[in-house]
């Protein structure tokens, strides 16, 4: 059979694979401080004898989308939100150091400060233990200050810090499990002039038009590439007919 | 086939927050309750090419391929913030202004906490909650008692006919959660120690960070509905675009069944 319904087969396997990322973005449209990942096609010729008439359209990913989510208040001191560029540094499962924008946080029963799906968050030194508090605060550079138990209004004690980094957005990878690490597994070096936003959360920065239209053309570039698959099955079968004819 | 199971798992976990936004929405009027959020997570990534691998000796893939396979709860955050008291001159409803929880003993001996203040008085005199659960440590009250008052600190003191000066009974303590968000809701108001909660911490009302008390009034719970009804929204919305992303998916398997 003519090479064409390679390359058409090529390309409707990778239009499904972006459909799947378009639709991993929207299931986590309202997954707090998520990145919505993007993807673009690109031309790759097929190698090898003859002319090369034959390029295949391989899609890639482009890293993730950098722009802020809209901040959604919800009046709970430990709930923080990125204001502008810039991670909160915590500890992923494996121990290393990762990064995440999702600030939805809570203190364990041993004091430890942690994220909504619980790795440690990490300070300057290490993960942060506060004290027994009767009202915490975060300021805007990550510090953390409480009232600790027992006592008046009048003794704020800083409990710790939270590491904020910004490194250079070309270092940033995605983890498998969603974190965000830099590329050669470092630790980035804390930023003050990241800010924060306690009482607020930040969204998904999923843009659900743009989604919707980018799950349209990709089904519809789908059944492009089946169709031309179908015009190479007919040009076989005529060119069989024709040989069967003589 | 992977936008089907992608999208399923994007169903699955707005039906959940559905779930938590409608328990919030059921218990607005319930007193002592605390409002419940449903955190999610992104499900693990499939790396299709790897970031940074080689395409050449000279150059290397700068982003790689990653596709996520969708999302997941990953919690049901409880907040305990200060719900809103309403009085009703009850002298036996009592609510906790600022942290803390009463400690109630339950029929098979294990210990419950709860913020619901609405007390009643069992055929012994003991100071019950509705479901008849006994507060801890027990407050009796005496038969013929004219009229009780609650301090602040939980001293009860009461009135007894033919005698001016009122009699102390007793004190109610309140015990605090390092963790209050990490106990575990039981139903009925309750909630049970766990682990993440940290040990209970009992102490008088008004001391060491915990509460006071107010007689005669309850707490409402800490529901807000406009927020729930935003919620509601989003949840909806975003339920209806995952169902168009399996649609989709499923119109382009169709094509390909009907055309190939």
């Amino acid at each position: 059979m003519d090479r064409l319904v390679y390359v058409a087969m090529t390309g409707a396997k990778q239009a499904m694979l972006a459909q799947g990322l378009v639709a991993n973005n929207l299931a986590n449209s309202n997954t707090y401080g998520f990145r919505a990942d993007l993807a673009r096609f690109s031309e790759s010729p097929v190698p090898g004898p003859g002319l090369p008439t034959r390029i295949d359209s391989v899609a890639s990913g482009m890293g993730f989308d950098h722009s802020t989510g809209t901040l959604i208040a919800t009046d709970r001191p430990l709930d923080v939100a990125v204001d502008g560029d810039g991670w909160i540094a915590l500890q992923a499962a494996d121990g290393n150091e990762a990064y995440t924008r999702s600030g939805a946080m809570n203190v364990d029963g041993l004091g430890l400060l942690r994220t909504g799906s619980g790795e440690l968050v990490l300070g300057d030194n290490g993960p942060i233990a506060i004290p027994p508090f009767t009202q915490i605060m975060i300021g805007v550079d990550g510090t953390i200050s409480v009232v600790p138990q027992g006592q008046g209004p009048e003794t704020m004690a800083q409990a710790g810090r939270i590491k904020l980094v910004n490194p250079d957005r070309a270092q940033l990878l995605k983890r498998p499990d969603g974190l965000v690490q830099l590329a050669d597994g470092g630790a980035a070096a804390a930023d003050a002039t990241v800010k924060l936003s306690s009482r607020f959360l930040e969204a998904s920065n999923v843009n659900l038009g743009r989604s919707m239209i980018d799950m349209i053309e990709l089904s519809r570039r789908f059944e492009i590439e089946v169709r031309m698959m179908r015009l190479a099955d007919e040009n076989a079968s005529r060119a069989a007919e024709l040989l069967r004819n003589s | 086939m992977d936008s089907l199971w992608v999208a399923k798992t994007g169903l699955e976990a707005q039906q959940t927050r559905m779930a938590v936004v409608s328990q919030n929405l059921a218990n607005v009027n319930t007193t002592g309750y605390k409002k419940s959020r449903a955190i999610f997570e992104d499900l693990l990534y499939q790396n299709v090419v790897q970031a940074g691998g080689l395409t050449s000796e000279q150059s290397q893939s700068p982003t790689g391929l990653n596709l996520g396979t969708g999302v997941r709860v990953v919690a049901t955050d409880r907040q305990f913030s200060q719900g809103n008291l309403i009085n009703n001159n009850n002298p036996l409803d009592i609510a906790i202004q600022g942290r803390g929880f009463f400690e109630i003993l339950l029929p098979d001996g294990t210990l419950a906490y709860t913020r619901d203040g609405t007390f009643q008085l069992d055929p012994n005199g003991q100071l019950v909650t509705s479901s008849g659960y006994t507060l801890q440590p027990a407050i009796t009250v005496p038969p013929g008692t004219q009229s009780v008052t609650i301090g602040v600190d939980g001293t009860i003191s009461v009135l007894l006919p033919g005698s001016p000066d009122p009699l102390q009974i007793g004190t109610l303590q309140t015990t605090d959660f390092l963790n209050p968000a990490g106990l575990q809701a039981r139903g009925q108001n309750l909630f049970l120690e766990t682990v993440s909660s940290g040990p209970p911490q009992a102490g008088t009302p008004g001391l060491n960070g915990l509460g006071t008390l107010a007689q005669g009034a309850i707490e409402t719970s800490n529901v807000n509905v406009v927020e729930e009804l935003v919620n509601m929204i989003e949840t909806q919305r975003a339920y209806e675009m995952n169902s168009k992303a399996i649609e989709r998916t499923d119109e382009m398997l169709r094509y390909v069944t009907n055309n190939l």
